[in-house]
């Protein structure tokens, strides 16, 4: 100890280490003897930066470790809060550029209420929500007979086959739209804004929007609000079949009909053509026995007013029968056979005319008389 | 087929009218008539055997 000690003898520069290599090789070990693992703790002091990662700490009652969560792994998450306890699935390693220990953080679980999705699940919900998007009220009646379906899921998966043996056995009359998107990933949501979107200009009848079932994970894009919201303002119906039927989604609370499977919206978007043609041939059978009973009600109605017809007739016959009588009388009393039955006669000329005056009976002048049973000829002397 | 609707509700009424209202032989048969050619163009519709399908592509649309 009473030897001075020398420093400088240690730290030779040949003998020193330099920053860099301290640090690479605190990395190292590092790296080595920590394999990726689960990490318990309570966020603190987070920090979001504006390139999507995420700075925070871990702590506990004694010790805390920094961590870095990267955009590419935390873009489907909502932030989590100050205090939150916390799983973290992560690698430990040494951020050289500041000699720090910390952890790079894959992944991200809450231990409150089912987690982060639960969480961001909950808030888009209360936002839908609040603006009225979740009311009863909103959800439109599907078509009896869509002419276009569209169907919005992943281009080639058992989803698409099971919808379109659907519609192809209950109504093949349709015409399917088939729009492909990204279900899962990070690019699913813009694929799905993207799809819907090309729909909304095309004249289409009743949508599909229709997932197999995944993790949470798997289904995330149909939880986000913003496909939500475009789901919301389609024009058309929407009809949501995502994941199973205990995953309950965003997209499938804004649609105006859930389905469990892809299978059953396929059959709640269109009716059954046999069940159609036999609608149909009970409304010719209708027809027919309404015309017949319809024309059953114009003879009848034609009889009675022939009935009518008849009955005026004979009623205006037996009128004129009494009129004539009367007439007949009377043209009787007056007819000049009845003077001549009483001993009168007349005399005419050849012509007809009535001789009256002694003027017109010279002698030698032929007349005919008439008396009450005939006519005789005769000549003045 | 976006008529189908039309034409099935259209028949319906004309049913409706034939079986309800006391219509002149003139006017029932007319409507029979149209009955009659509404139904053969709705069998006709449904009688497409093969179902059509088109994919449109999400790249085509401008967004």
């Amino acid at each position: 100890m009473g030897q001075p000690l020398d420093i400088f003898a240690a730290a030779s520069a040949e003998g020193a280490w330099t920053v860099s290599e301290v640090t690479k090789r605190a990395k190292h070990v590092i790296e080595a003897g920590l394999p990726p693992l689960w990490v318990r703790g309570e966020i603190a002091n987070f920090r979001p930066w504006r390139t999507g990662h995420w700075y925070f700490s871990l702590r506990d009652k004694t010790a805390q470790i920094d961590c870095v969560m990267f955009a590419k792994e935390n873009f489907r998450l909502t932030q989590p809060i100050e205090g939150m306890q916390v799983f973290v699935f992560a690698r430990a390693s040494m951020y050289e550029a500041k000699g720090g220990f910390q952890l790079i953080v894959t992944e991200l679980l809450s231990t409150d209420q089912g987690g982060l999705w639960k969480l961001a699940f909950e808030k888009a919900k209360a936002a839908l929500t609040k603006d009225g998007l979740l009311d009863p009220a909103r959800k439109r009646r599907l078509p009896a007979f869509p002419s276009r379906i569209a169907v919005v899921t992943s281009p080639d998966g058992a989803v698409l086959r099971d919808i379109q043996a659907v519609v192809g056995r209950r109504w093949p009359v349709a015409e399917l739209i088939v729009v492909p998107a990204q279900v899962q990933g990070a690019k699913a949501e813009a694929s799905v804004c993207s799809a819907l979107n090309r729909i909304r200009r095309l004249p289409v009848d009743v949508l599909v929007v229709a997932r197999g079932g995944g993790s949470v994970e798997d289904l995330w894009a149909f939880n986000s609000e913003r496909v939500a919201r475009a789901v919301a303002a389609m024009p058309m119906p929407v009809i949501s079949a995502i994941g199973h039927e205990t995953d309950v989604t965003l997209c499938d609370l804004v649609a105006d009909v859930r389905a469990p499977t892809p299978s059953a919206a396929a059959e709640a978007a269109t009716p059954d053509r046999a069940e159609v043609l036999q609608q149909c041939g009970a409304l010719g059978q209708r027809l027919a026995r309404a015309l017949r009973i319809a024309s059953r009600h114009v003879v009848e109605r034609l009889d009675r007013t022939g009935d009518r017809l008849a009955r005026s007739m004979e009623h205006r016959l037996e009128k004129s029968h009494a009129l004539l009588t009367a007439h007949s009388a009377r043209l009787d009393a007056l007819s000049p056979l009845r003077v001549l039955s009483r001993g009168y006669s007349v005399a005419r000329d050849a012509s007809g005319r009535v001789l009256k005056q002694v003027a017109q009976l010279p002698s030698g002048k032929e007349f005919r008389l008439r008396v009450t049973d005939g006519e005789v000829n005769g000549r003045v002397q | 087929m976006a008529e189908f609707s039309k034409q099935l509700e259209r028949l319906e009424a004309i049913v409706r009218k034939l079986e309800s209202e006391d219509l002149d032989l003139d006017e029932a048969l007319k409507l029979f008539e149209e009955g009659i050619e509404r139904l053969r163009v709705a069998r006709e519709q449904l009688q497409q055997a093969e179902l059509k399908v088109k994919k449109v592509l999400e790249i085509e649309s401008p967004s």
